[in-house]
């Protein structure tokens, strides 16, 4: 007797042609909710770490003050003197009005640094600003 | 007769669609940085040339007070930097009722070798006490915390508990 092997005489396929379709939505995806890191930093920077912490709604209005551990400052893309933190900040501020500063400050910093940058927001009536800090876990 | 010559089919070749656009997709991945930006918001002063001092009631303030070696003191009282929010929070408890401008004050003055990390600390434990009351004070009035709560409640306790922090010139004195 010979035995003979039963198939199944359905297609032992997976339909690849719909494929692209999901890998274009993902990409799409992607595309769409993330944002392309636009300055390159150029000061050494850890955050420090808080708990009460308020996630900003809306990234447009976010205008990035870096402070590196060795205390330079960096606004946009290049390194700036304490003196040039108010010009720089109030053409940001005409630019758009209800700017939000996030200070991204290490955390080794001195306060008195940190104060005379917010003596010069003041200044410049960028009032509204965040202390970029790292969620404790 | 002619017989014509049967044309192959004109089809362009998809199976390698999928690989160029995960090729795509794997680009996007790894050139985009998904960083969050979270901290804690705060709303400065506006700048005035000559400040004019206004007398607040004692009991009214909050006054800390962080010097360089990263002591605390609370009202003249030292404490450590993580009792910072158990102590504020029954104060502010206390003024719930109060018109507003009766409502807590709380002040932080720094020394300018003071590191940024204990003013932020500092900083977040008050934020906390602040949240935990409004959150609190939510919980017992609508049943909500009060991230869950509709803007007209989350108006009525924001004008109960509005979060006064005041940041104080650091001293002039240490600069150097």
């Amino acid at each position: 007797m010979k035995f003979e092997k039963k198939r199944a005489s359905t297609k032992q396929e997976i339909p690849t042609a719909s494929m692209p379709d999901i890998i274009f939505m993902l990409l799409l995806f992607f595309m769409v909710t993330t944002t392309l890191r636009e300055v390159e930093v150029l000061v050494n920077y850890s955050l420090p770490e808080a708990e009460a912490i308020e996630k900003i709604e809306n990234k447009r209005l976010i205008s990035y003050v870096w402070v590196g551990n060795d205390g330079r400052i960096q606004i946009n893309d290049s390194i700036v003197k304490l003196d040039d933190v108010q010009t720089i900040m109030y053409s940001k501020r005409q630019a758009l009005p209800n700017v939000i500063v996030s200070l991204r400050i290490d955390k080794n910093t001195d306060m008195g640094l940190v104060t005379d940058i917010q003596q010069e927001l003041r200044k410049a009536y960028c009032l509204r600003i965040n202390y970029s800090a790292n969620i404790k876990i | 007769m002619i017989k014509k010559k049967k044309l192959p089919e004109a089809t362009i070749p998809t199976s390698s669609m999928a690989d160029i656009a995960f090729l795509l997709l794997i680009f996007f991945l790894v050139a985009t940085v998904i960083d969050v930006d979270s901290g804690i918001g705060m709303t400065l002063p506006e700048y005035v040339e000559d400040v004019e001092t206004v007398e607040v009631p004692k009991d009214r303030m909050a006054a800390l007070l962080i010097n360089e070696n990263g002591d605390v003191l609370l009202d003249g009282q030292p404490i450590s930097l993580f009792q910072i929010k158990q102590t504020i929070k029954p104060r502010i408890v206390s003024k719930i009722e109060l018109p507003s401008n009766k409502k807590l004050i709380v002040s932080i003055k720094t020394d300018r070798k003071t590191v940024y990390n204990a003013y932020i600390q500092a900083l977040d434990q008050v934020k906390e006490a602040f949240f935990e009351v409004r959150d609190e004070y939510g919980n017992s009035k609508y049943g909500q915390k009060f991230d869950d709560l509709d803007e007209e409640q989350q108006k009525d306790v924001k004008e109960a508990i509005p979060i006064i922090i005041s940041i104080a010139e650091p001293e002039k004195i240490g600069k150097g």
